[in-house]
């Protein structure tokens, strides 16, 4: 790995990790509750 | 470059390394589908390709994980660096499990008769607008053709053909799809699927990846500590005969510090052939031999010797107190720079 690789490697990353680990975040806080068991049925789709 | 040049061939290593990841693939792929029969028997066949969705998910995803961790696990110890030699096959293998689990997804669409389905849910730009919602296939596709043109490339014509320095920016893409996938997973599954052990794996995955990048990075600029500009190595003993050590300077250009008895040298760490990682080699026939593809040179000089052309960056050394040290100031190619030393 060059010089440039790294210093491209090592302004990526950080930015990326921050961006992925709030969407995670995000994503966890925001999903819907689980399903009622009275509620009515539809086909699931593939997980 | 050597008269003992090679192209890369199969050897026995290679075979047991592919052999041990298609054992291993198959292992968690199998182990996966049986707890899921064992937990919750599938009732029909789209429940059965439902099953095997997740267990190729779950594979190519924890596989990816593997791959990203391999760098920064040999950084911090030697003792990894076999896992380094074979990733491409590695790489290659997680991209053809990805897809079959994009294949398996159109399976299960195709079994209860809703392709168009598929169609909707990938061009519906509404959707694309939404955060929770988003068309989390999109982003698996996403990932998937990234993953298809890494694996594409990744054989030795293209390294050559597309010179090492893009060819490496080119694979460092798959950071890029891998935090793509952790959303793909965030956004798919684990909204569904209200289990604590997935948002479980998804954070321990992502986590220890990020984790060991920033410890090896860590470690790096601890071993890099400077006496005035020069990086202390060690005492000449502590580098192994015939091999090197490998030090970083200050910019993060690697240094390989050679010791051939009682002569210390170093050289930049990158081959002049295909940038290959030249401190993991060894001193053969008295010429640093590049452990890729045998590319060899001179430890005084840099110098490939005659007939062959190839010279490398050198660094000044010098010994100071029974600490050998390394100017991380590269002198220009084929500059004379070992210097003697009492045979450690």
């Amino acid at each position: 790995m060059t010089r440039g690789h790294r210093a491209v490697h090592r302004a990526l990353w950080p930015a990326l990790a921050l961006i992925v680990a709030l969407g995670v975040t995000m994503a966890l806080v925001w999903r819907p509750p689980p399903e009622q068991p009275e509620a009515p049925t539809t086909e699931a789709q593939p997980k | 470059m050597s008269a003992g040049f090679q192209a890369v061939q199969w050897n026995r290593k290679k075979l047991v390394y592919d052999a041990i990841l298609l054992a291993g693939a198959a292992l968690f792929i199998g182990t996966f589908m049986a707890v899921g029969v064992w937990r919750n028997p599938p009732a029909d066949p789209p429940a059965w390709i439902d099953l095997r969705i997740n267990a190729l998910g779950t594979c190519a995803f924890v596989m990816l994980t593997i791959i990203l961790m391999i760098g920064p696990l040999t950084r911090l110890d030697s003792r990894f660096l076999p896992l380094l030699y074979n990733r491409r096959h590695f790489g290659v293998l997680t991209f053809f499990i990805a897809l079959a689990h994009a294949w398996s997804v159109v399976d299960w669409f195709s079994a209860v008769g809703a392709l168009g389905d598929l169609v909707t849910e990938l061009t519906n730009n509404r959707k694309y607008m939404q955060f929770i919602g988003f068309p989390m296939k999109a982003l698996g596709l996403f990932g998937l053709l990234v993953m298809f043109l890494l694996a594409a490339t990744s054989h030795d014509f293209w390294l050559a053909f597309l010179t090492p320095r893009i060819w490496k920016t080119l694979h460092m893409a798959l950071y890029v799809a891998y935090g793509v996938l952790v959303l793909h997973v965030a956004l798919g599954v684990m909204q569904e699927d209200q289990r604590a052990f997935i948002p479980i794996l998804l954070g321990c995955s992502f986590a220890a990846v990020t984790l060991l990048h920033l410890a090896a990075a860590w470690r790096e600029r601890e071993n890099a500590a400077t006496s005035g500009g020069w990086i202390a190595v060690g005492p000449p003993a502590s580098i192994p005969d015939k091999c090197a050590r490998i030090v970083t300077a200050p910019g993060g250009e690697r240094i390989a510090v050679f010791r051939d008895g009682g002569q210390i040298g170093a050289l930049t760490n990158l081959c002049a052939h295909q940038n290959g990682p030249l401190g993991e080699g060894r001193i053969i026939d008295g010429c640093v031999t590049c452990p890729w593809h045998g590319y060899q040179y001179r430890l005084e000089d840099g110098c490939a010797p005659p007939p062959f052309t190839e010279r490398l960056v050198t660094y000044a050394v010098r010994l100071r107190e029974g600490i050998v040290e390394v100017d991380p100031n590269p002198l220009p190619p084929g500059t004379k720079a070992a210097i003697r030393v009492a045979a450690g």
